[in-house]
């Protein structure tokens, strides 16, 4: 068989190279926006994904972790009679106001309040056990290396946080927040950075169990009690998700994410169908000329729907090796990017998508493809 | 009414045959008769010329003898088929089984050689990949251009495009080639080479060549001149025959 798609296609390349530049950066975009908004909105759950906790107990409706409130620490007990858990601790959660040696004026800090023993579950995944120990010294905190300048101090400097003193113990990497930035205490010098006097128990708890795929089930069990007052639990990869999604939506970020996909998508689309158009008004007569010589006109539709697989699979080849040169950059520059198989197998679905739709687009114009305009 | 129009000279049945033949283009409310109802009747393996002033109507007499057009009124039969009965599907097998197709301009895919622009509709035929290349480089080499087959349409000149074009035609071995204008995009020698080949192919391989034209060189090489005007035949001469014959009304 010849080649005619792919012939046509390397031999008239400048023609086709609008759709392929199309297609291209459209994906481009989609990723890199999908990885941006997945970073970031992913930031607001490192309190969840950064810790090895299976089941976090909170304040029931709260919609992320950052609007959690005080529950009862008697709690504690209940959860630990659970036979499937077997270990509780408390998480505090602290709004703080961060002043610091240099002239950065005050900043919006959420302290987190963590166990600091080496087995302890919250942010395990970020701090290693030595990071931890140096928590145990009274007002010691730990900051994210992204945030050092923005919070005005370096390592062993002391700042203020609401009103009382503080010491910078040791730098993390990615515990970078949203909305506010990151401060890691132990339990017991959050509490004493907490002026709420309202405040008078943990904001979380949060449990490990022996058999991680049970969370469902044990946060199920532990739910619906409320001799110690109001409390609700989730399983880790739900708070996560719910709060992910509060701020995906509620915030209208996502909201904008989808309208401006839709929008890339749509270019996009417009661009390729209409140079694939192109390309087939460029060779009409000669479609034409097949379709005298008794060519279908369904064998000339898959010649426009093979470029158009063809303008996409090169688009997508060149968005992947600038995307993955992009997110490498941002990680570099402690961009907050996250790009799962699933979100980068939803952008080749997507690029896929566009230049199918194009591909059909063009297609329509193959009904004016007609022999006898050849007799003239 | 064929047999009136068939000389002794040519005992076997007409390939293709027009029965009372109307068609008209419409154009908003103005409807421009192209054909009063034409009968004729073509003879196989001969080259046919139909010419006439431009506008008399014998490119779409073409259309409609191949099967690319519809008639208004009356019948076309070629090859034992009434086209008019024919689907659109049915009409392209019928077009790829049997006819050939030469253009004025020669439509040659630009990124395709010589040799693929040949094969590319025998692949649609059903032949194996090797037969098709087989028979594309037969062909090309029937008219002369054995040394040219890996060029693309860009590195050839005006005639060995058509020739190109002819050989794409050709190696389909259709029992019915259609040639429109086939010359006429041409210098003097380039039409000559054409059509001679063309002549070739009705007496070599008992193709039936209908070829539309108005250059006068193709009327010493033609079998018979159908001379047109107005949408009807006024004069239909056989070569070498004594009298021209009397036209079909």
């Amino acid at each position: 068989m010849v080649a005619l798609a792919r012939k046509t296609l390397v031999y008239e390349w400048r023609r086709f190279l609008p759709a392929m530049l199309a297609v291209g950066f459209a994906g481009l975009l989609q990723l890199l926006q999908l990885a941006l908004v997945l970073g970031i909105f992913g930031a607001t759950s490192v309190y969840i994904t950064g810790s090895s906790a299976d089941v976090w107990v909170g304040f029931p409706g709260t919609q992320s972790v950052g609007s959690g409130r005080s529950i009862d620490a008697n709690v504690e007990s209940r959860v630990l009679m659970d036979p499937a858990v077997t270990r509780v601790e408390p998480y505090v959660w602290v709004d703080g106001d961060w002043r610091g040696a240099g002239e950065t004026g005050g900043m919006s800090v959420f302290v987190s309040g963590i166990d600091p023993a080496a087995d302890g579950l919250m942010f395990s995944k970020v701090l290693p056990p030595a990071l931890r120990e140096r928590l145990a010294e009274p007002d010691a905190v730990i900051v994210d290396r992204a945030d050092l300048d923005k919070l005005g101090v370096a390592l062993d400097q002391t700042a203020t946080i609401n009103g009382h003193r503080v010491r910078v113990v040791g730098i993390s990497h990615g515990l970078r927040g949203l909305g506010g930035i990151n401060v890691i205490a132990s339990l017991d010098t959050a509490r004493r950075l907490d002026n709420d006097a309202a405040d008078n128990g943990p904001t979380y708890l949060v449990a490990k169990l022996r058999d991680p795929q049970q969370a469902e089930t044990v946060a199920a069990r532990l739910r619906g009690s409320s001799e110690f007052g109001p409390y609700t639990t989730w399983s880790a990869a739900d708070f996560a998700h719910i709060s992910v999604l509060y701020w995906l939506f509620d915030t209208g970020a996502g909201a904008g994410v989808l309208f401006l996909a839709g929008i890339v998508f749509l270019v996009g689309a417009v661009i390729t169908s209409q140079t694939l158009v192109g390309a087939v008004q460029g060779s009409v007569r000669e479609y034409a000329t097949l379709n005298a010589l008794g060519v279908g006109v369904g064998a000339l539709r898959k010649v426009v729907l093979e470029q158009a697989f063809w303008v996409g699979a090169l688009g997508l080849f060149g968005a992947s090796v600038l995307g993955v040169l992009l997110l490498l950059l941002a990680r570099s520059q402690d961009v907050p990017v996250v790009l799962g198989p699933l979100a980068a197998f939803a952008c080749i679905a997507l690029v896929m998508g566009q230049a199918a739709v194009s591909g059909v687009a063009a297609m329509r114009s193959m009904r004016r493809i007609d022999p006898a305009t050849l007799l003239r | 009414m064929p047999s009136a129009t068939a000389p002794l000279a040519t005992p076997r049945a007409p390939v293709i045959e027009a029965d009372h033949v109307c068609k008209a283009f419409v154009s908003g409310k103005l409807r421009t008769p192209v054909l009063n109802g034409l009968s004729l009747s073509i003879d196989p393996g001969e080259l046919t010329l139909i010419s006439g002033p431009s506008g008399c109507g014998k490119s779409t007499l073409l259309a409609i003898l191949s099967g690319l057009q519809k008639v208004d009124s009356g019948r076309v039969r070629a090859l034992g088929s009434e086209l008019g009965q024919l689907d659109l599907r049915a009409l392209e097998h019928f077009r790829l089984q049997h006819t050939g197709f030469v253009f004025q301009g020669f439509n040659l895919f630009p990124a395709l050689t010589a040799l693929e622009q040949v094969e590319l509709p025998l692949n649609h035929m059903g032949l194996s990949k090797q037969e098709a290349r087989e028979r594309a480089r037969r062909s090309l080499e029937e008219v002369g251009l054995s040394h040219r087959i890996k060029l693309r349409p860009s590195e050839l000149s005006g005639g060995e495009k058509q020739r190109v074009a002819i050989a794409r035609a050709l190696a389909k071995e259709p029992e019915l080639l259609f040639a429109d204008e086939p010359t006429s995009a041409l210098d003097a020698a380039n039409g000559q080479v054409i059509i001679d080949i063309l002549h070739t192919i009705a007496h070599t391989h008992g193709t039936t060549v209908l070829c539309v034209s108005h250059d006068p060189r193709l009327v010493a090489h033609s079998d018979r001149v159908l001379a047109m005007e107005d949408g009807r035949i006024l004069s239909d001469r056989r070569h070498g025959a004594d009298a021209p014959k009397e036209p079909t009304p």
